[in-house]
Protein backbone atom coordinates (compact mmCIF):
# COMPACT_ATOMS: atom_id res chain seq x y z
CA UNK A 1 0.00 0.00 0.00
CA UNK A 2 2.82 2.38 0.86
CA UNK A 3 5.58 3.65 -1.32
CA UNK A 4 3.49 5.24 -4.08
CA UNK A 5 5.36 7.98 -5.87
CA UNK A 6 3.13 10.81 -4.77
CA UNK A 7 1.16 11.13 -1.54
CA UNK A 8 -2.58 11.62 -1.96
CA UNK A 9 -2.52 14.32 0.70
CA UNK A 10 0.52 16.05 2.12
CA UNK A 11 0.04 18.41 5.07
CA UNK A 12 2.91 20.47 6.45
CA UNK A 13 2.87 22.51 9.65
CA UNK A 14 -0.93 22.79 9.92
CA UNK A 15 -2.02 25.17 12.69
CA UNK A 16 -5.59 25.88 13.75
CA UNK A 17 -6.62 28.11 16.64
CA UNK A 18 -10.07 28.70 18.12
CA UNK A 19 -9.85 31.72 20.39
CA UNK A 20 -6.69 31.26 22.43
CA UNK A 21 -6.78 27.49 22.06
CA UNK A 22 -4.31 25.65 19.82
CA UNK A 23 -6.48 22.91 18.36
CA UNK A 24 -3.72 21.92 15.97
CA UNK A 25 -0.13 22.99 16.44
CA UNK A 26 2.09 22.22 13.51
CA UNK A 27 0.79 18.92 12.19
CA UNK A 28 2.76 17.16 9.44
CA UNK A 29 0.95 14.29 7.79
CA UNK A 30 1.47 12.42 4.57
CA UNK A 31 -1.39 10.22 3.38
CA UNK A 32 -0.23 7.58 0.89
CA UNK A 33 -2.25 7.00 -2.23
CA UNK A 34 -4.60 4.05 -1.81
CA UNK A 35 -4.10 3.51 1.91
CA UNK A 36 -6.68 3.42 4.69
CA UNK A 37 -5.66 5.79 7.46
CA UNK A 38 -7.34 6.12 10.86
CA UNK A 39 -7.16 9.22 13.06
CA UNK A 40 -7.68 8.39 16.74
CA UNK A 41 -7.26 10.27 19.99
CA UNK A 42 -9.22 11.66 22.93
CA UNK A 43 -11.79 14.45 22.54
CA UNK A 44 -10.19 17.80 21.83
CA UNK A 45 -7.08 16.40 20.12
CA UNK A 46 -8.10 18.05 16.87
CA UNK A 47 -8.72 14.94 14.77
CA UNK A 48 -12.05 16.21 13.39
CA UNK A 49 -10.49 19.61 12.76
CA UNK A 50 -7.63 17.94 10.88
CA UNK A 51 -10.13 16.02 8.76
CA UNK A 52 -12.06 19.25 8.13
CA UNK A 53 -8.91 20.96 6.87
CA UNK A 54 -8.03 17.99 4.65
CA UNK A 55 -11.52 18.24 3.14
CA UNK A 56 -11.32 21.95 2.49
CA UNK A 57 -14.41 22.65 4.61
CA UNK A 58 -12.17 24.33 7.20
CA UNK A 59 -9.15 26.48 6.50
CA UNK A 60 -5.92 26.29 8.47
CA UNK A 61 -4.43 29.35 10.16
CA UNK A 62 -0.95 28.33 9.02
CA UNK A 63 0.73 25.53 7.12
CA UNK A 64 0.20 24.08 3.69
CA UNK A 65 -1.71 21.23 2.13
CA UNK A 66 -1.01 19.53 -1.18
CA UNK A 67 -3.63 17.38 -2.86
CA UNK A 68 -2.00 14.92 -5.26
CA UNK A 69 0.98 17.23 -5.43
CA UNK A 70 -1.04 20.35 -6.17
CA UNK A 71 -1.29 23.13 -3.54
CA UNK A 72 -4.81 23.13 -2.08
CA UNK A 73 -5.51 26.74 -2.93
CA UNK A 74 -7.54 25.64 -5.94
CA UNK A 75 -9.67 23.35 -3.79
CA UNK A 76 -13.00 24.48 -5.16
CA UNK A 77 -12.05 23.00 -8.52
CA UNK A 78 -10.72 19.82 -6.97
CA UNK A 79 -13.81 17.65 -7.08
CA UNK A 80 -12.51 14.26 -6.16
CA UNK A 81 -12.44 14.50 -2.39
CA UNK A 82 -15.62 13.14 -0.79
CA UNK A 83 -16.51 13.82 2.82
CA UNK A 84 -18.77 11.57 4.84
CA UNK A 85 -20.31 13.23 7.86
CA UNK A 86 -21.10 11.69 11.21
CA UNK A 87 -24.82 11.98 10.40
CA UNK A 88 -26.11 10.60 7.13
CA UNK A 89 -27.50 14.02 6.10
CA UNK A 90 -29.85 12.62 3.48
CA UNK A 91 -32.00 15.38 2.04
CA UNK A 92 -35.57 14.49 3.04
CA UNK A 93 -37.11 16.00 -0.10
CA UNK A 94 -35.04 13.86 -2.46
CA UNK A 95 -35.55 10.20 -3.24
CA UNK A 96 -32.69 7.81 -2.48
CA UNK A 97 -31.62 7.98 -6.13
CA UNK A 98 -31.56 11.77 -6.18
CA UNK A 99 -29.70 11.89 -2.88
CA UNK A 100 -26.94 9.74 -4.32
CA UNK A 101 -26.86 12.02 -7.38
CA UNK A 102 -26.24 15.18 -5.34
CA UNK A 103 -22.45 15.08 -5.56
CA UNK A 104 -22.57 14.38 -9.29
CA UNK A 105 -24.67 17.43 -10.02
CA UNK A 106 -21.68 19.67 -9.51
CA UNK A 107 -19.62 17.74 -12.05
CA UNK A 108 -21.32 18.64 -15.30
CA UNK A 109 -22.15 15.06 -16.29
CA UNK A 110 -24.87 14.18 -18.75
CA UNK A 111 -28.15 12.85 -17.41
CA UNK A 112 -27.58 9.31 -18.66
CA UNK A 113 -24.05 9.15 -17.34
CA UNK A 114 -25.21 10.44 -13.97
CA UNK A 115 -28.00 7.87 -13.75
CA UNK A 116 -25.52 5.12 -14.56
CA UNK A 117 -23.09 6.23 -11.84
CA UNK A 118 -25.93 6.45 -9.31
CA UNK A 119 -27.11 2.95 -10.15
CA UNK A 120 -23.57 1.61 -9.85
CA UNK A 121 -23.09 3.22 -6.45
CA UNK A 122 -26.42 1.93 -5.18
CA UNK A 123 -25.63 -1.56 -6.44
CA UNK A 124 -22.30 -1.40 -4.63
CA UNK A 125 -24.05 -0.89 -1.28
CA UNK A 126 -26.83 -3.32 -2.23
CA UNK A 127 -29.65 -0.78 -2.24
CA UNK A 128 -30.61 -0.53 -5.89
CA UNK A 129 -34.04 -1.96 -5.03
CA UNK A 130 -34.94 1.04 -2.83
CA UNK A 131 -33.70 3.68 -5.28
CA UNK A 132 -37.12 5.30 -5.49
CA UNK A 133 -37.88 5.29 -1.76
CA UNK A 134 -37.84 8.39 0.42
CA UNK A 135 -35.14 8.63 3.12
CA UNK A 136 -37.68 8.53 5.96
CA UNK A 137 -38.75 5.10 4.81
CA UNK A 138 -35.29 3.58 5.42
CA UNK A 139 -33.66 2.14 8.53
CA UNK A 140 -30.59 3.77 10.08
CA UNK A 141 -28.26 1.23 8.52
CA UNK A 142 -29.78 1.69 5.08
CA UNK A 143 -29.50 5.45 5.41
CA UNK A 144 -25.79 5.08 6.20
CA UNK A 145 -25.34 2.94 3.13
CA UNK A 146 -27.07 5.55 0.98
CA UNK A 147 -24.70 8.16 2.42
CA UNK A 148 -21.76 5.89 1.55
CA UNK A 149 -23.14 5.42 -1.97
CA UNK A 150 -23.47 9.19 -2.33
CA UNK A 151 -19.80 9.57 -1.39
CA UNK A 152 -18.46 6.84 -3.67
CA UNK A 153 -20.67 7.90 -6.60
CA UNK A 154 -18.35 10.83 -7.28
CA UNK A 155 -15.51 8.29 -7.69
CA UNK A 156 -13.42 10.07 -5.09
CA UNK A 157 -9.66 9.81 -5.13
CA UNK A 158 -9.83 10.48 -1.39
CA UNK A 159 -12.71 9.55 0.90
CA UNK A 160 -12.74 11.38 4.23
CA UNK A 161 -15.04 10.08 6.97
CA UNK A 162 -15.85 11.63 10.34
CA UNK A 163 -17.02 8.80 12.60
CA UNK A 164 -19.45 7.74 9.91
CA UNK A 165 -20.62 4.51 11.54
CA UNK A 166 -20.63 5.60 15.18
CA UNK A 167 -24.41 5.79 15.39
CA UNK A 168 -25.04 2.30 14.07
CA UNK A 169 -25.54 -0.87 16.08
CA UNK A 170 -22.47 -3.19 16.21
CA UNK A 171 -23.81 -5.68 13.70
CA UNK A 172 -24.70 -3.04 11.10
CA UNK A 173 -21.37 -1.36 11.73
CA UNK A 174 -19.53 -4.61 10.95
CA UNK A 175 -21.49 -4.90 7.70
CA UNK A 176 -20.56 -1.33 6.80
CA UNK A 177 -16.88 -2.12 7.46
CA UNK A 178 -17.00 -5.09 5.10
CA UNK A 179 -18.77 -3.01 2.48
CA UNK A 180 -16.30 -0.17 2.78
CA UNK A 181 -13.30 -2.51 2.47
CA UNK A 182 -14.83 -4.17 -0.58
CA UNK A 183 -15.36 -0.79 -2.24
CA UNK A 184 -11.85 0.25 -1.27
CA UNK A 185 -10.36 -2.90 -2.73
CA UNK A 186 -12.29 -2.38 -5.96
CA UNK A 187 -11.51 1.30 -6.46
CA UNK A 188 -8.16 1.97 -4.83
CA UNK A 189 -9.63 5.04 -3.17
CA UNK A 190 -7.55 6.59 -0.42
CA UNK A 191 -9.54 6.55 2.83
CA UNK A 192 -8.96 8.73 5.89
CA UNK A 193 -11.36 8.35 8.80
CA UNK A 194 -11.78 9.58 12.35
CA UNK A 195 -12.97 7.12 14.96
CA UNK A 196 -13.39 6.65 18.70
CA UNK A 197 -13.70 2.93 18.21
CA UNK A 198 -10.25 1.26 18.51
CA UNK A 199 -11.57 -1.99 17.09
CA UNK A 200 -12.85 -0.13 14.02
CA UNK A 201 -9.43 1.50 13.60
CA UNK A 202 -7.55 -1.82 13.75
CA UNK A 203 -9.99 -3.71 11.51
CA UNK A 204 -9.97 -1.09 8.76
CA UNK A 205 -6.69 0.81 8.75
CA UNK A 206 -3.29 0.30 7.17
CA UNK A 207 -1.93 2.97 9.50
CA UNK A 208 -3.27 4.59 12.63
CA UNK A 209 -2.37 8.17 13.50
CA UNK A 210 -2.75 8.82 17.22
CA UNK A 211 -3.24 12.46 18.21
CA UNK A 212 -2.99 14.02 21.68
CA UNK A 213 -4.63 17.24 22.88
CA UNK A 214 -3.52 20.63 24.25
CA UNK A 215 -2.03 21.49 21.94
CA UNK A 216 -3.36 19.09 19.32
CA UNK A 217 -0.50 17.19 17.70
CA UNK A 218 0.47 13.78 16.37
CA UNK A 219 1.87 11.52 19.09
CA UNK A 220 2.70 8.52 16.92
CA UNK A 221 1.90 6.68 13.72
CA UNK A 222 1.18 2.96 14.14
CA UNK A 223 1.78 0.63 11.20
CA UNK A 224 -0.70 -2.21 10.72
CA UNK A 225 0.52 -3.32 7.31
CA UNK A 226 1.80 -6.59 8.80
CA UNK A 227 -1.65 -7.59 10.03
CA UNK A 228 -3.28 -9.92 7.44
CA UNK A 229 -6.71 -9.18 5.98
CA UNK A 230 -9.58 -9.78 6.31
CA UNK A 231 -9.33 -8.94 9.98
CA UNK A 232 -11.77 -10.60 12.30
CA UNK A 233 -12.07 -8.48 15.45
CA UNK A 234 -12.11 -11.59 17.64
CA UNK A 235 -9.04 -13.19 16.01
CA UNK A 236 -6.13 -13.20 18.41
CA UNK A 237 -3.73 -11.00 16.42
CA UNK A 238 -6.37 -8.35 15.86
CA UNK A 239 -7.63 -8.37 19.43
CA UNK A 240 -4.04 -7.96 20.65
CA UNK A 241 -3.51 -4.86 18.52
CA UNK A 242 -6.81 -3.41 19.77
CA UNK A 243 -5.70 -3.96 23.39
CA UNK A 244 -2.31 -2.44 22.62
CA UNK A 245 -3.94 0.60 21.01
CA UNK A 246 -6.24 1.12 24.00
CA UNK A 247 -3.23 0.94 26.31
CA UNK A 248 -1.33 3.48 24.23
CA UNK A 249 -4.32 5.84 24.48
CA UNK A 250 -3.95 5.76 28.25
CA UNK A 251 -0.22 5.33 28.80
CA UNK A 252 1.46 6.71 25.71
CA UNK A 253 3.78 5.00 23.17
CA UNK A 254 5.17 2.50 25.73
CA UNK A 255 1.81 0.78 25.65
CA UNK A 256 1.81 -2.69 27.10
CA UNK A 257 5.57 -3.12 27.20
CA UNK B 1 -59.26 -7.11 9.87
CA UNK B 2 -60.40 -4.92 7.02
CA UNK B 3 -57.81 -3.88 4.47
CA UNK B 4 -56.62 -0.37 5.08
CA UNK B 5 -57.84 1.19 1.85
CA UNK B 6 -61.45 0.04 2.23
CA UNK B 7 -61.39 1.35 5.76
CA UNK B 8 -60.21 4.71 4.47
CA UNK B 9 -62.82 4.66 1.73
CA UNK B 10 -65.54 3.96 4.28
CA UNK B 11 -64.39 6.87 6.41
CA UNK B 12 -64.33 9.11 3.33
CA UNK B 13 -67.86 8.12 2.38
CA UNK B 14 -69.12 8.77 5.88
CA UNK B 15 -67.43 12.18 5.88
CA UNK B 16 -68.98 13.06 2.53
CA UNK B 17 -72.37 12.02 3.91
CA UNK B 18 -71.92 14.27 6.91
CA UNK B 19 -70.95 17.19 4.71
CA UNK B 20 -74.01 16.67 2.49
CA UNK B 21 -76.26 16.51 5.55
CA UNK B 22 -74.74 19.72 6.89
CA UNK B 23 -75.26 21.53 3.58
CA UNK B 24 -78.85 20.24 3.41
CA UNK B 25 -79.58 21.40 6.96
CA UNK B 26 -78.18 24.87 6.25
CA UNK B 27 -80.22 25.25 3.06
CA UNK B 28 -83.31 24.09 4.95
CA UNK B 29 -82.67 26.61 7.72
CA UNK B 30 -82.16 29.32 5.11
CA UNK B 31 -85.39 28.37 3.37
CA UNK B 32 -87.37 28.34 6.64
CA UNK B 33 -85.91 31.71 7.68
CA UNK B 34 -86.75 33.25 4.31
CA UNK B 35 -90.41 32.22 4.63
CA UNK B 36 -91.22 34.87 7.22
CA UNK B 37 -89.11 37.69 5.81
CA UNK B 38 -89.40 40.14 2.92
CA UNK B 39 -87.14 39.07 0.06
CA UNK B 40 -85.02 42.22 0.15
CA UNK B 41 -83.89 41.22 3.63
CA UNK B 42 -83.44 37.47 3.15
CA UNK B 43 -84.26 36.01 -0.25
CA UNK B 44 -85.00 32.28 -0.30
CA UNK B 45 -82.83 29.65 -2.00
CA UNK B 46 -84.97 29.39 -5.12
CA UNK B 47 -84.93 33.14 -5.65
CA UNK B 48 -81.14 33.25 -5.28
CA UNK B 49 -80.84 30.39 -7.75
CA UNK B 50 -82.88 32.40 -10.25
CA UNK B 51 -80.69 35.47 -9.66
CA UNK B 52 -77.62 33.30 -10.17
CA UNK B 53 -78.94 32.15 -13.53
CA UNK B 54 -79.69 35.71 -14.62
CA UNK B 55 -76.23 36.73 -13.48
CA UNK B 56 -74.59 33.87 -15.36
CA UNK B 57 -76.21 34.97 -18.62
CA UNK B 58 -75.68 38.70 -18.15
CA UNK B 59 -73.37 40.52 -20.58
CA UNK B 60 -70.90 41.80 -18.02
CA UNK B 61 -70.52 38.58 -16.00
CA UNK B 62 -67.39 37.21 -17.67
CA UNK B 63 -65.80 40.65 -17.81
CA UNK B 64 -66.43 41.26 -14.09
CA UNK B 65 -65.03 37.91 -12.98
CA UNK B 66 -62.00 38.26 -15.21
CA UNK B 67 -61.37 41.84 -14.04
CA UNK B 68 -61.32 40.74 -10.41
CA UNK B 69 -59.15 37.70 -11.17
CA UNK B 70 -56.72 39.86 -13.11
CA UNK B 71 -56.35 42.33 -10.23
CA UNK B 72 -55.97 39.62 -7.61
CA UNK B 73 -53.38 37.75 -9.67
CA UNK B 74 -51.43 40.93 -10.42
CA UNK B 75 -51.38 41.88 -6.74
CA UNK B 76 -50.43 38.37 -5.66
CA UNK B 77 -47.77 38.04 -8.35
CA UNK B 78 -46.12 41.26 -7.28
CA UNK B 79 -46.44 40.26 -3.63
CA UNK B 80 -44.76 36.91 -4.31
CA UNK B 81 -41.91 38.52 -6.21
CA UNK B 82 -41.23 41.28 -3.69
CA UNK B 83 -42.05 39.16 -0.64
CA UNK B 84 -39.76 36.32 -1.73
CA UNK B 85 -36.82 38.57 -2.58
CA UNK B 86 -37.20 40.61 0.61
CA UNK B 87 -37.70 37.48 2.71
CA UNK B 88 -34.53 35.94 1.25
CA UNK B 89 -32.61 39.15 1.92
CA UNK B 90 -33.78 39.27 5.55
CA UNK B 91 -33.02 35.57 5.92
CA UNK B 92 -29.51 36.07 4.56
CA UNK B 93 -28.60 38.99 6.81
CA UNK B 94 -29.36 39.10 10.52
CA UNK B 95 -28.46 42.80 10.69
CA UNK B 96 -30.85 43.64 7.88
CA UNK B 97 -33.60 41.62 9.56
CA UNK B 98 -33.11 43.37 12.89
CA UNK B 99 -33.23 46.74 11.18
CA UNK B 100 -36.41 46.10 9.20
CA UNK B 101 -38.39 44.07 11.72
CA UNK B 102 -40.42 47.08 13.03
CA UNK B 103 -41.53 47.92 9.48
CA UNK B 104 -42.97 44.44 9.18
CA UNK B 105 -44.85 44.89 12.46
CA UNK B 106 -46.36 48.12 11.14
CA UNK B 107 -47.39 46.41 7.90
CA UNK B 108 -49.09 43.67 9.85
CA UNK B 109 -51.12 46.03 12.04
CA UNK B 110 -52.45 48.34 9.31
CA UNK B 111 -55.89 47.17 8.23
CA UNK B 112 -56.64 46.45 4.59
CA UNK B 113 -59.46 49.01 4.79
CA UNK B 114 -56.87 51.71 5.53
CA UNK B 115 -54.75 50.60 2.57
CA UNK B 116 -57.90 50.82 0.46
CA UNK B 117 -58.51 54.41 1.53
CA UNK B 118 -54.90 55.34 0.77
CA UNK B 119 -55.22 53.60 -2.57
CA UNK B 120 -58.30 55.68 -3.47
CA UNK B 121 -56.42 58.84 -2.58
CA UNK B 122 -53.35 57.85 -4.58
CA UNK B 123 -54.75 55.91 -7.53
CA UNK B 124 -58.43 56.90 -7.73
CA UNK B 125 -60.83 54.57 -9.49
CA UNK B 126 -58.47 52.25 -11.34
CA UNK B 127 -57.00 48.75 -11.43
CA UNK B 128 -54.04 50.01 -9.44
CA UNK B 129 -56.22 50.60 -6.37
CA UNK B 130 -57.24 46.96 -6.04
CA UNK B 131 -53.82 45.65 -7.03
CA UNK B 132 -52.23 47.86 -4.39
CA UNK B 133 -54.55 46.69 -1.60
CA UNK B 134 -54.02 43.02 -2.50
CA UNK B 135 -50.27 43.59 -2.65
CA UNK B 136 -50.10 45.34 0.73
CA UNK B 137 -52.11 42.56 2.34
CA UNK B 138 -50.37 39.61 0.72
CA UNK B 139 -46.76 40.78 0.60
CA UNK B 140 -46.05 40.78 4.39
CA UNK B 141 -47.52 37.28 4.69
CA UNK B 142 -45.22 35.92 2.00
CA UNK B 143 -42.23 37.88 3.26
CA UNK B 144 -42.69 36.50 6.79
CA UNK B 145 -43.04 32.92 5.57
CA UNK B 146 -40.01 33.06 3.29
CA UNK B 147 -37.97 34.74 6.00
CA UNK B 148 -38.87 32.03 8.50
CA UNK B 149 -38.11 29.40 5.88
CA UNK B 150 -34.71 30.95 5.15
CA UNK B 151 -33.88 30.84 8.85
CA UNK B 152 -34.90 27.19 9.03
CA UNK B 153 -32.47 26.01 6.34
CA UNK B 154 -30.26 23.29 7.88
CA UNK B 155 -26.61 24.44 7.95
CA UNK B 156 -25.71 20.74 7.90
CA UNK B 157 -27.19 20.37 4.43
CA UNK B 158 -25.34 23.46 3.23
CA UNK B 159 -22.07 21.94 4.49
CA UNK B 160 -22.93 18.71 2.73
CA UNK B 161 -23.40 20.55 -0.56
CA UNK B 162 -20.18 22.47 0.03
CA UNK B 163 -18.31 19.22 0.65
CA UNK B 164 -19.29 18.20 -2.87
CA UNK B 165 -17.98 21.53 -4.16
CA UNK B 166 -21.35 22.69 -5.44
CA UNK B 167 -21.30 26.34 -6.43
CA UNK B 168 -23.04 29.04 -4.41
CA UNK B 169 -25.83 29.21 -6.96
CA UNK B 170 -26.24 25.42 -6.95
CA UNK B 171 -26.44 25.38 -3.15
CA UNK B 172 -29.11 28.08 -3.27
CA UNK B 173 -31.09 26.05 -5.80
CA UNK B 174 -30.60 22.57 -4.40
CA UNK B 175 -30.59 23.20 -0.64
CA UNK B 176 -32.17 26.57 0.14
CA UNK B 177 -35.00 26.53 -2.38
CA UNK B 178 -36.44 23.10 -1.42
CA UNK B 179 -36.07 23.94 2.29
CA UNK B 180 -37.92 27.23 1.91
CA UNK B 181 -40.60 25.97 -0.49
CA UNK B 182 -43.00 24.53 2.14
CA UNK B 183 -42.86 27.81 4.06
CA UNK B 184 -43.39 29.81 0.89
CA UNK B 185 -46.30 27.64 -0.07
CA UNK B 186 -48.12 28.03 3.24
CA UNK B 187 -47.54 31.79 3.09
CA UNK B 188 -48.75 31.99 -0.50
CA UNK B 189 -51.90 30.04 0.35
CA UNK B 190 -52.68 32.38 3.18
CA UNK B 191 -51.93 35.39 0.99
CA UNK B 192 -54.24 34.03 -1.68
CA UNK B 193 -57.13 33.72 0.78
CA UNK B 194 -56.66 37.16 2.26
CA UNK B 195 -55.83 38.84 -1.04
CA UNK B 196 -58.95 37.49 -2.68
CA UNK B 197 -61.18 38.75 0.13
CA UNK B 198 -59.66 42.22 0.39
CA UNK B 199 -59.81 42.65 -3.38
CA UNK B 200 -63.61 42.75 -3.08
CA UNK B 201 -63.44 45.42 -0.41
CA UNK B 202 -61.12 47.47 -2.60
CA UNK B 203 -63.39 47.04 -5.61
CA UNK B 204 -66.48 48.22 -3.76
CA UNK B 205 -64.89 51.65 -3.42
CA UNK B 206 -62.19 51.82 -6.07
CA UNK B 207 -63.41 50.20 -9.28
CA UNK B 208 -66.05 50.55 -11.97
CA UNK B 209 -66.27 46.86 -12.74
CA UNK B 210 -65.38 43.55 -11.11
CA UNK B 211 -67.16 41.39 -8.56
CA UNK B 212 -66.77 43.83 -5.66
CA UNK B 213 -68.21 46.67 -7.72
CA UNK B 214 -71.24 44.56 -8.74
CA UNK B 215 -71.76 43.53 -5.13
CA UNK B 216 -71.95 47.13 -4.01
CA UNK B 217 -74.15 48.05 -6.95
CA UNK B 218 -76.58 45.27 -6.07
CA UNK B 219 -76.58 46.36 -2.44
CA UNK B 220 -77.22 50.01 -3.39
CA UNK B 221 -80.18 48.95 -5.51
CA UNK B 222 -81.40 46.63 -2.73
CA UNK B 223 -81.08 43.63 -5.05
CA UNK B 224 -80.38 41.35 -2.13
CA UNK B 225 -80.89 38.21 -4.22
CA UNK B 226 -78.01 39.30 -6.45
CA UNK B 227 -75.76 39.89 -3.45
CA UNK B 228 -76.55 36.37 -2.34
CA UNK B 229 -75.96 35.02 -5.83
CA UNK B 230 -72.47 36.59 -6.00
CA UNK B 231 -71.68 35.25 -2.56
CA UNK B 232 -72.68 31.71 -3.50
CA UNK B 233 -70.60 32.03 -6.63
CA UNK B 234 -67.54 33.22 -4.73
CA UNK B 235 -67.76 30.48 -2.13
CA UNK B 236 -68.05 27.90 -4.89
CA UNK B 237 -65.08 29.34 -6.75
CA UNK B 238 -62.91 29.39 -3.64
CA UNK B 239 -63.75 25.79 -2.76
CA UNK B 240 -62.96 24.79 -6.33
CA UNK B 241 -59.54 26.48 -6.29
CA UNK B 242 -58.72 25.13 -2.85
CA UNK B 243 -59.71 21.55 -3.62
CA UNK B 244 -58.84 21.50 -7.30
CA UNK B 245 -55.55 23.38 -7.40
CA UNK B 246 -53.98 24.15 -4.03
CA UNK B 247 -54.54 20.86 -2.18
CA UNK B 248 -53.36 18.65 -5.06
CA UNK B 249 -50.38 20.94 -5.67
CA UNK B 250 -49.40 20.70 -2.01
CA UNK B 251 -49.77 16.93 -2.00
CA UNK B 252 -47.61 16.62 -5.09
CA UNK B 253 -44.92 19.06 -3.93
CA UNK B 254 -44.57 17.65 -0.45
CA UNK B 255 -45.15 13.96 -1.04
CA UNK B 256 -41.73 13.28 0.50
CA UNK B 257 -43.12 14.06 3.93
CA UNK B 258 -44.26 11.09 5.94
CA UNK B 259 -47.56 11.20 7.75
CA UNK B 260 -45.68 10.92 11.04
CA UNK B 261 -43.61 14.03 10.39
CA UNK B 262 -45.34 17.26 11.35
CA UNK B 263 -45.07 19.53 8.32
CA UNK B 264 -42.85 22.49 9.24
CA UNK B 265 -45.11 24.74 7.20
CA UNK B 266 -48.21 24.33 9.35
CA UNK B 267 -46.58 26.00 12.32
CA UNK B 268 -45.36 28.97 10.32
CA UNK B 269 -48.76 29.22 8.67
CA UNK B 270 -50.55 29.41 11.97
CA UNK B 271 -48.14 32.01 13.23
CA UNK B 272 -48.48 34.12 10.13
CA UNK B 273 -52.26 33.80 10.42
CA UNK B 274 -52.17 34.97 14.01
CA UNK B 275 -49.97 37.92 13.13
CA UNK B 276 -52.16 39.01 10.27
CA UNK B 277 -55.50 38.62 11.99
CA UNK B 278 -56.13 42.37 12.32
CA UNK B 279 -55.62 42.92 8.59
CA UNK B 280 -58.62 40.88 7.61
CA UNK B 281 -61.53 43.11 6.81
Amino acid sequence: MTGAAQPALEARGLVKRYGGLDVLSGVDLSVHTGEVLALVGPSGCGKSTLLGILSGLLSADAGSLDVAGVPARCFAQWQRIAYMFQEDRLLPWRSVRDNVALGLEGQGLGRAQRAQRVDEALRMVGLLHVADAWPHELSGGMRSRVALARSVAVLPAVLLMDEPFSKLDPQTRAQMHAQLLRIHAGSGTTVVFVTHDMEEAVVLADRIVRLVPSPGRIAEVIELGDLPRPRDPVAQGVAERVRDLRARMVMGPEGLQ
Amino acid sequence: MKPLHTLARGAMASLAGQRLALAGALVLLWWAGAQGMPSFVLPGPSRVLQALEVLWHSETFTRDVLATCRRVLAGLGLAMLVGTLAGLALGASRALARFFEPVLAVFNTVSSAIWAIFAIIWFGISDATTVFVVFMTAMPLILTSVWQGAQAVEPQYVDLARSFRLSRWQILRKIHAPSILPHFFSGARLAFGFGWRVSLVAETIGASDGIGYRLRQAADLVQTDQVFAWTVLLVGLMLLIEGGVLKPAERRLFRWKSASLAPPSSHAGRRAAAVSQPTES
